[in-house]
């Protein structure tokens, strides 16, 4: 027993002995680090669809290539693409290069964990419009500063299948003879083909289902009227004090949106359309739906799927999806009383985008190399290959205007003020879950009057009250604590 | 003076040095090793983190110009350490005199003073246990201490919002727990989240534990064939993830799920079992649910209590004539919640601050009267709608130290006055 407790003794000493020396000095990592060949590395931290579809591989593989006699090498960071750079930057953790969207990375610039760069430094910047620059823009002491270069430009998209449009389209749901259905050109025009859908098939097939809860997609419904996230201060930034989704006429959209809620599918109100929207865009239970463009491929596989079941081979309905499966801008006119069956004047259509772009870490300590990765990343040749191999809808004048088509389009609605960008402030995490809520509770009203339950959102004036709660619901969730 | 009391007093200034001096030679150089480390350390590091710890920084970093600045939560995480640290100095110092005592006793006495292999060898014998248990109790006050302080302390600080580093944390006193318990939106959520919190703890704490025993009972019963087969099924509930569970019953209950599929081919109309106006049956779901995932536990925990049930007792009671229901009450009952009330209140515990359940089946809903809160949401969701979705570590530590006291209250009371605790011979 005794030869036994010295062996133990002998043991737990060692031990800490050994534990002892594991605890050296703390030398973290720090950012770009500089092996002892002198070669730079630059880790880059990119989005999960980039690197899952090759185009991260492709873009640091030829940049390698092309800087190999500077002594730069980039690599996959190998990070959470939402990894937090506030965390892991101050220990040296973080990437040195990081393409996000323009509300994360601004999050991370209130606080200076992205460096303020030169436009000048970049080939780019003047093909690209002051838009979607304004999205990177802080002004920090009464100076404005740019914290990232844009490159692509994301807004919710319509999808449907072009088999299912109506054989008599041209004759019926064309009024203006344009060659293109009325109904993808105004709201009003697809809730009337909605609603015929629904009363044809007695329920079964529906028009247009979207989430409704969902602000991303919905806040056309407010902005379209004169409604916004954050009202600008003197210099054209977001002010946080002012929350504006009540704001002019949004009440009159939000009635509209109840309105429409009542001709889709339940599924509208919660979170089950966003995983079920895909399949029954395929099967054609639903005419179309809302999601945004990375889920194009989503859309696609299933209607494939579709394809498939009908005894195509997998070649083939690949083909026939890519072929049948139609990916447009959202109707731009919509009603100006918010009236979806009436005949009143119509508004421009503006829905809530994102621009997405490259920011340098602060903690980078090679921020000349981290300029010359961004310069690289963002030239003309690599942006065309993104958009070709992602699908984005490029920031850049010339490669937008070289693909065209959807893409050409999403750039003009961004210069004709169509897209309404994500404010580029850290309050800007506190408008989701008000609005989330408010919006499912304004579907849901359309089918408590259908199930002769008591409706809350009877007029403009108990939606405005709503709209206007929700503001302060949001201002509330900003400020009460931290003033 | 003697001379024996002079070198004891040594050691009262300096430690191990009255040892050095009695011809303790290594123990009292292990004794001055440790001050002199503590003293390196102190000026080295110690008495910065010390004041680091009460200013929380006074430089605040800016990237953009280099400046790293100071790191509020490193220097609290520092602060705490040091004084641990302090702690462990002061534990070494007592520690000292009692031996320095012990020798100059000796010495009176005329015995030899043991030399350092002897004392080591004594030490290793007599007081074996400390030697066994330094590593775990350096390791729990490290990775369990450290970082309960350290959250206790993020308590009383203005940490969160827009206060997160590089900007510089502050010392607020009580002031989040004034917030907390005086604004009145704050104040009426927790007080609305806490009374639905406590009548859940309670429900699904009472029928967790029920239906687990009513399973158990059920598939003990003699007239139950192929009981293995039946108790495989609660065991496959059990073994799936919960969070995986959670998420299937969300979809189940979802207008586009597989219950209003079935209402709707019916005739009926679907149903929001889980929307904004669901209110009260939303709360049941999330009760059936929990108990869906939680019986199977304490059906497995009463199966095997009452394997342990003596026959001798019930047959008795037959004799005596006591019928079913007499034999469960004062029988079976009695014998089982004996045997489990410390499970029941780590259940009660755990109910109190479950946070999947309605994190997965109703999370981001916030709804009118409550403050970053919904009808269903307990105090487990609001502190994580505070302190991650809205970045208010501050008030979040604060909730979470209102919980703590709480359910320690609740769990404690419950023990005391429980048979478990009173009569704790009474199965033996």
């Amino acid at each position: 027993m005794k030869y036994m407790k010295k062996a133990l003794s002998l043991l737990l000493i060692s031990s800490l002995a050994a534990g002892a020396t594991a605890c050296g000095s703390s030398s973290g990592k720090a950012s770009g680090e500089k092996s002892e060949d002198g070669v730079i590395t630059l880790r880059i931290l990119e989005n999960d669809t980039a690197k899952s579809e090759g185009y991260l591989d492709e873009l640091l593989n030829e940049f390698n290539e092309a800087y190999k006699d500077k002594g730069i090498v980039a690599v996959d960071a190998n990070m959470d693409e939402y990894s937090n750079l506030a965390e892991n930057g101050p220990y040296g953790y973080g990437p040195d290069v990081l393409y996000q969207a323009n509300d994360k990375l601004m999050t991370y610039a209130e606080d200076k964990h992205i460096l303020a760069l030169n436009r000048d430094d970049f080939e780019c910047a003047k093909l690209i419009p002051e838009e979607a620059w304004d999205a990177f823009t802080i002004v920090v002491d009464g100076k404005q500063y740019t914290c990232a270069i844009p490159v692509n430009v994301q807004e919710p998209m319509l999808f449907y299948r072009k088999d299912k449009l109506p054989e008599n389209w041209e004759t019926d749901w064309d009024k203006d003879g344009d060659k293109t259905p009325d109904f993808f050109q105004n709201w009003s025009s697809l809730y009337q083909y909605s609603e015929q859908i629904q009363d044809d098939s007695d329920g079964e097939n529906y028009g247009l289902v979207a989430a409704c809860n969902d602000l991303y997609m919905m806040a056309e419904f407010m902005f379209s009227y004169g409604g916004y996230v954050f009202g600008k201060d003197e210099n054209g930034i977001s002010n946080p004090e002012d929350v504006g989704f009540g704001k002019a006429d949004a009440a009159k959209g939000m009635m509209g949106l109840r309105q429409f809620a009542g001709v889709m599918s339940e599924e509208c109100i919660d979170d089950s359309i966003g995983q079920n929207r895909y399949s029954k865009v395929a099967d054609g239970t639903y005419f179309c739906s809302i999601s945004t463009p990375d889920t194009y491929v989503l859309f696609h596989d299933r209607l494939a799927d579709v394809y498939k079941a009908e005894g195509l081979s997998d070649a083939e309905a690949s083909d026939k999806a890519t072929e049948n499966l139609g990916m447009i801008e959202l109707p731009g006119k919509m009603p100006a009383d918010g009236n979806l069956s009436g005949n009143d004047t119509e508004v421009d259509t503006v829905v809530m985008g994102g621009v997405n772009g490259y920011g340098i870490s602060a903690y980078t300590e090679h921020k000349e190399a981290c300029i010359e990765f961004v310069n690289f990343a963002t030239s003309r040749e690599m942006i065309k290959k993104r958009a070709e191999i992602l699908g984005i809808a490029p920031t850049r004048s010339d490669v937008a205007e070289e693909i065209g088509g959807v893409t050409g389009m999403i750039f003009e609605s961004l210069n004709a003020g169509h897209i309404s960008l994500m404010p580029s402030v850290k309050a800007v995490d506190q408008i989701w879950d008000p609005m989330r809520t408010l919006l499912s509770d304004v579907a849901k009203d359309a089918f408590r009057e259908i199930k002769g339950e008591e409706v809350k959102y009877s007029d403009e004036a108990a939606m405005q009250e709503a709209l206007d709660k929700a503001s302060q619901s949001i201002y509330d969730a900003i400020f009460t604590l931290s003033k | 003076m003697k001379s024996t009391n002079v070198k004891t007093k040594c050691s009262y200034v300096v430690m191990g040095l009255g040892q050095f001096l009695y011809g303790q030679r290594i123990k009292g150089l292990l004794y001055m090793a440790v001050l002199g480390l503590y003293i390196w350390y102190l000026f080295s590091a110690g008495i910065t983190d010390i004041v680091g710890f009460f200013t929380l920084g006074t430089v605040e970093g800016d990237p953009w110009l280099g400046v790293a600045g100071d790191d509020s939560i490193i220097m609290m995480l520092k602060g705490i350490l040091s004084f641990l640290i302090l702690i462990a100095v002061i534990v070494f110092y007592f520690s000292n005199i009692r031996d320095i005592k012990n020798t100059e006793k000796l010495v009176e006495q005329g015995k030899p003073v043991p030399g350092f292999y002897a004392s080591l060898l004594s030490f290793v014998d007599k007081k074996f246990y400390v030697v066994a248990l330094f590593l775990p109790v350096v390791g729990v006050a490290v990775f369990n201490i450290l970082p309960i302080i350290f959250m206790i302390l993020i308590a009383f600080t203005n940490y969160g919002g827009d206060i997160v580093p590089p900007k510089l944390v502050d010392w607020v006193g009580l002031s989040n727990f004034a917030q907390i318990l005086s604004l009145s939106g704050i104040k009426d959520t927790f007080v609305r989240i806490l009374g639905w919190n406590i009548i859940w703890a309670v429900s699904a704490t009472i029928i967790n534990y029920f239906g687990g025993l009513f399973l158990a009972l059920l598939l003990n019963k003699k007239c139950v064939k192929g009981k293995t087969f039946w108790r495989a099924f609660p065991i496959l509930a059990y073994a799936v993830p919960g969070f995986i569970t959670l998420l299937g019953f969300k979809f189940m209950f979802s207008y586009g799920g597989p219950i209003n599929y079935y209402l709707k081919a019916f005739g009926l109309q679907a149903v929001g079992f889980l929307d904004i106006d669901a209110g009260w049956k939303a709360r049941i779901i999330g009760l059936l649910v929990n108990a869906w995932i939680s019986i199977p536990t304490s059906m497995l925990l009463a199966t095997g209590i009452l394997s342990n049930m003596n026959n001798e007792l019930y047959e008795a009671a037959s004799l005596d004539g006591a019928g079913r229901w007499k034999q469960f009450t004062k029988l079976t009952l009695p014998f089982v919640v004996f045997s489990t009330t410390p499970t029941l209140i780590t259940s009660f515990v755990g109910n109190f601050n479950n946070f999947g359940v309605f994190y997965f089946l109703r999370g981001g809903l916030y709804l009118d009267d409550y403050f970053l809160a919904s009808d269903t949401d307990l105090l487990i969701n609001w502190l994580y709608n505070l302190s991650i979705d809205n970045n208010y570590y501050g008030i979040g530590a604060a909730v979470s130290l209102i919980i703590f006291i709480i359910t320690s209250v609740i769990s404690l009371t419950a023990y005391v006055n429980s048979s478990a605790f009173k009569k704790e011979d009474t199965f033996r």
